[in-house]
């Protein structure tokens, strides 16, 4: 991944059923920064918790889904700049 | 696979042992776990409960039981000795990456169980849990990280089911609860019914999964039954 790049962060698939998905923490503010497989963000179904790595390492330049706002599979929830370092 | 039986403990301290495992498992220093455990009485409220749920708060605080807020899905439930909890610590990778499937096994493999004990248990359509006929029996709430799980499922065995009736359990307002016991009318020993879930869960696993487990060791815990 190259450095400066600003990578989308998507929901991943958590169900082939697809379903409901809520945010229900997140665990890093906007502009912080992040290590690679980091636990960004918790997000729930109606009976499971997930949480979300970050796939690399950089900066959280953007917060696009708040906590208690539903999300669906493939949707960007956040971007990150990647590491220059 | 591991099968850890932890006795009767409490729940925080077997959310530690959990915690503890999934770390390891997360590394890949431990295989699979199903920890086998009753817990002390104590209400859990889970990442999308709502306190309204609990109808008679007044009955958990005069009898002393503790409100716990916990990371798992779902809402609210009640444990205490004599409901058998499983707490699978498994890596999905390897496996199938789908929550929802892994939901539907858990579901699938305590209504064998419960079939091998003689309780007509089911999935029932869409709705989550396990059921015998319009009472539920079983109930779900898990978490994941990094495709590993935790947390788990609660049946009820021979614990007095009382206590549900002073909430909603799973913040469901129409649905009943019922127990192995009240099922069959008598008591089921709690050796035999932790020994027929592990097997017949390691039984489901090979079946939904392919994975093979040739060994597999079943052991207490420095924890177990110590308070």
């Amino acid at each position: 991944m190259n450095t400066g790049t600003i990578v989308d962060l998507r929901l991943p698939e958590l169900s082939e059923n697809g379903g409901e998905t809520v945010i229900t923490a997140w665990h890093v503010t906007q502009n912080g920064y992040v290590v690679k497989d980091q636990d960004l963000l918790e997000v729930a179904t109606d009976k499971a918790t997930f949480d979300v790595p970050s796939p690399c390492a950089g900066v959280l330049i953007k917060i696009l889904k708040k906590e208690g706002e539903e999300v669906r599979a493939g949707e960007i929830i956040a971007r990150i700049k990647v590491d220059r370092s | 696979m591991e099968v850890l039986d932890l006795g009767v403990a409490l729940y925080e301290d077997v959310l530690e042992e959990q915690k503890g495992l999934l770390r390891n498992r997360i590394e890949g220093g431990i295989p699979d776990t199903l920890i086998l455990v009753e817990h002390f009485p104590v209400v859990t409220l889970g990442r999308l409960a709502k306190e309204s749920s609990i109808i008679d708060r007044d009955y958990f605080m005069e009898n002393k039981i503790p409100v716990v807020k916990t990371a798992r899905g779902g809402k609210v439930t009640y444990h205490a000795p004599g409901q058998l909890v499983l707490y699978p610590v498994m890596d999905l990778i390897g496996k199938r990456r789908d929550v929802g499937s892994y939901i539907d096994f858990l579901e699938k493999t305590v209504s064998n169980a419960l079939n091998l004990l003689a309780v007509p248990a089911a999935r029932k359509g869409k709705r989550r849990g396990v059921w015998v006929r319009d009472e539920k029996i079983a109930f779900i709430g898990i978490a994941v990280k990094r495709w590993v799980t935790f947390h788990g499922v609660a049946v009820n065995i021979n614990n007095d089911i009382g206590p549900f009736s002073r909430m909603h359990p799973c913040g469901e307002t129409d649905i009943r609860v019922t127990s192995a016991k009240e099922c069959l009318g008598r008591e089921i020993d709690m050796a035999e019914a932790k020994k027929i879930f592990a097997e017949q869960f390691i039984r489901d696993l090979e079946a939904e999964y392919g994975n093979k487990y040739e060994h597999w060791n079943y052991s207490g815990s420095e924890i177990a039954g110590t308070f």
